[in-house]
């Protein structure tokens, strides 16, 4: 990259069902971001968004309804669908390509008033063969969670040890939806959603308002004493039925070694200091740390007993309680990505890991069994 | 401008009623075409950008999951752009970013829509929210009459020329489909054959309106090092502008339409083009009204404000006028809607390619392309041109 891209400011909004209805809410977000970086609309460049139809509260084409709210009016603003990183990732390209000093990624999801996720998810199903048999997120997920026990001999201890956790983490985050302090057993012992997949190993349904402003080089440093670099990224795509994938052997690992080499990461485990992911289901954490090689294949259980992936651990993972704490479906990438912003920045408040961050990695997924996936790595100097 | 960026290649479906294929394979035979087109293989391929309109559309909710294999895209870093009818053009945006960036050599973009499968009107009226508008805007002709109405009555033409001209624009639209292999509706109709067809919503009747259509389009762009790399003839990206304006259809003058004015100004200023009539070889206008035809070649400077159906009678922006608008038929003969922005942005390419066939312009140098979405609400404009 012969320019670089900036991180400015960052702002989210709560998990919780808010009484503010969609544009309060995306207006006031907005609004702080500008704010904390000291500029206006006027000043903005570009404008991407990040949301999903169906997701969103029976409204097409959901960018016509929250257009102004994001600042958009009369600029050139566009939109991704599904995955919030990939709206970061298309405003880095607009700001690389030299058209735009300054960019506005912005991701919406209004949980409270959307239907369940997975009534929402079986429509990733194709109508004739998938869909008839019900096939939605958590069903393709507990196809892939059993597989990863079977496979390496994962316990279902250890997969509830990332919920007692990432839930306990999120007691220190103010804007987490689900939080708590939980026992193996309780997480177990919940609800029982789509064998072997308990409901506290479930994310929940979650408000999510989630905002980034980048810039340029030289503006973000006009802009702030404390920007966060861009410094790589990667995405990949797999196929799209289930029996012509290995559910273990994913398209995560194409995207983490993209991002990696985009930011001149060798070994993941000595340069990243933190990672924020995208896990919806709790044992996909350690799945997705083997993926991202941030422990060896099949050693997610080891991973989590160690203790490092703690917020006082070495190597820290969802110190902000992840999504199992706050599951804003299409904002949630982005969510990832601010939060590892707030550590680098040593703004995290109570979730503030006890150790210098200088380089973390955000990840989303979305769809069956993490079909797609976005890895983004930032970080300091 | 960042660094320089290509079309080396399209592909598009025979666009129509498809009931005897599915989705993901009508997908695949835009992709297969674009292929062939280019003699790549989907392993030169840094990046996928795909789009549609909202899941309602098919039923089918975040389509990169469903077409991953029949877009090649399996293993690919993708990206997948929606906004509304403008789709299709902010797909070819994106494309072109991800390479002016300097982060991709080849990329990939695939537009899609399967209309037969659902019912657009239904859907277009959720884009609408459910407090105050979808209760009196029906659908897309609700929203373009009363803006036809608006514009006609700010500039006193009478009734008749713009019925008339309107006319003129359907007539010569579907005689140029027929010149077009790809295009749905083929059709010879007289003036008094539009103007006496069943009114939709006044004025626009059936003979003023879009089809619904089953179609994709795949595009590939390229860096110019690529682009010269493989040695092919290219349509170069010489500007991009896109705008956008006020959810609530009273809020926004659709007279003078300002999303439509800017985004054609960014892009005139990035191409250096002062006089677009003179300037401009073709132009590939997201058409899917008649009337609102006229009003964009009055937004994008093609002659002055109510001047348009004047010059439209004049035969200004047929096949053999000053500005040729639409060759391939436009959008009024053709409409899978997710696809029809990248196919305007497919269509310029081949003019400025000298590829279009039987309905090239000839000589074309530079084009322009657009689509429109929201409501009424979004333009997007590409300048395409035969040198670098």
């Amino acid at each position: 990259m012969t320019r670089r891209v900036g991180i400015v400011s960052v702002a989210q909004g709560a998990g919780a069902e808010s009484k503010d209805n969609f544009y309060d809410q995306a207006y006031r977000i907005t609004k702080e971001v500008l704010e904390k970086a000291g500029i206006t609309r006027d000043d903005l460049g570009t404008i991407v968004t990040a949301s999903s139809d169906i997701f969103h509260g029976g409204i097409s084409c959901a960018n016509s309804y929250y257009w102004e709210t994001t600042g958009a009016f009369l600029k050139n603003a566009s939109r991704q669908d599904g995955e919030s990183l990939f709206a970061f990732f298309y405003a880095v390209m607009r700001i690389l390509s030299g058209q735009f000093d300054t960019a506005l990624v912005m991701a919406l999801c209004k949980g409270s008033e959307n239907p369940p996720n997975d009534t929402c998810t079986l429509m990733f199903a194709d109508p004739f063969y998938q869909r008839p048999v019900g096939l939605q997120e958590t069903l393709a997920a507990a196809l892939q969670m059993r597989l990863y026990l079977e496979r390496y001999g994962i316990t279902e201890e250890q997969c509830a040890q990332v919920a007692v956790k990432n839930l306990e983490n999120a007691l220190g985050n103010p804007y987490a939806h689900r939080k708590g302090r939980y026992t193996v057993e309780e997480i177990l012992g919940s609800e029982r959603l789509a064998d072997p997949l308990t409901a506290l190993q479930v994310a929940p349904k979650s408000e999510g308002m989630v905002a980034v402003l980048l810039a340029s080089e030289e503006k973000a440093r006009a802009l702030t004493d404390k920007p966060v670099w861009f410094k790589g990224y990667g995405s990949s795509l797999d196929h799209f039925y289930l029996g012509d994938r290995d559910l273990l052997k994913g398209p995560l690992r194409d995207a983490a070694a993209r991002a990696y080499r985009m930011a001149g990461i060798a070994d993941p485990q000595k340069e990243i200091d933190l990672a924020e992911i995208t896990e919806p289901y709790a044992f996909q954490e350690l799945l997705w740390c083997e993926d991202l090689g941030l422990c060896g294949e099949g050693e997610g259980g080891k991973l989590i007993a160690s203790g490092r992936t703690r917020r006082n651990g070495d190597l820290p993972v969802n110190p902000s309680g992840g999504v199992l704490a706050n599951n804003p479906y299409v904002s949630r990438g982005l969510q990832r990505l601010v939060e590892a912003v707030l550590q680098i920045r040593g703004e995290a408040g109570e979730r503030q890991v006890p150790k210098e961050v200088k380089t973390a990695l955000a990840h989303g997924t979305h769809g069956f069994a993490g079909q797609c996936h976005a890895v983004a790595i930032v970080g300091i100097g | 401008m960042g660094r320089p960026v290509a079309i080396i290649g399209v592909g598009q479906t025979k666009h129509g009623r498809r009931t005897k294929i599915s989705y993901p394979d009508l997908v695949r035979e835009a992709v297969v075409r674009v292929f062939e087109d280019t003699g790549l293989t989907p392993a030169d391929i840094d990046g996928v950008v795909s789009g549609t309109m909202p899941s309602m559309m098919e039923g089918i909710a975040l389509t990169h999951f469903y077409f991953a294999d029949a877009m090649q895209a399996a293993g690919k870093p993708i990206l997948k752009t929606e906004t509304c009818g403008s789709t299709g053009i902010s797909i070819a945006h994106t494309a072109y970013y991800w390479i002016a960036s300097g982060m991709a050599d080849l990329i990939l973009a695939v537009g899609h829509e399967k209309m037969n499968e659902g019912n657009s009107q239904a859907t277009m009226t959720t884009v609408l929210e459910p407090f105050y508008q979808r209760y009196f805007i029906a659908g897309a002709p609700g929203v373009f009459s009363m803006q036809s109405q608006m514009w006609a009555a700010r500039y006193g033409i009478p009734e008749e020329k713009i019925r008339d001209a309107a006319a003129y624009i359907s007539v010569t639209h579907h005689d140029d489909a027929f010149d077009n292999p790809y295009a749905h509706v083929k059709l010879r109709v007289t003036m008094d054959d539009v103007k006496n067809s069943r009114l939709i919503t006044y004025p626009v009747r059936l003979l003023d309106v879009c089809p619904n259509s089953d179609g994709a389009c795949a595009v590939i762009f390229a860096s110019a090092e690529m682009a010269r790399k493989l040695g092919r003839k290219a349509a170069w990206v010489k500007g991009v502008g896109y705008r956008g304006e006020e959810y609530f259809f009273g809020d926004s003058d659709k007279g003078v339409w300002q999303s439509a004015v800017q985004a054609a100004k960014q892009a005139y200023d990035q191409a250096g083009i002062r006089d677009p009539r003179k300037e401009l070889d073709v132009a590939e206008v997201y058409n899917p009204f008649t009337f609102q035809e006229m009003l964009f070649y009055e937004c994008f400077g093609f002659c002055g404000l109510g001047e348009s159906p004047d010059l439209v009678l004049k035969g200004v922006f047929t096949r053999n006028g000053e500005l040729p608008c639409d060759p391939s038929g436009g959008t009024l003969c053709t409409n899978p809607i997710g696809a029809t922005g990248l196919i305007r942005t497919a269509e310029a390419a081949l003019q400025v390619m000298g590829r279009a066939g039987d309905h090239q312009i000839p000589g074309a140098k530079l084009a322009l392309c657009h689509a429109m979405g929201g409501v009424d609400q979004f333009n997007g404009v590409m300048i395409l041109g035969a040198e670098p």
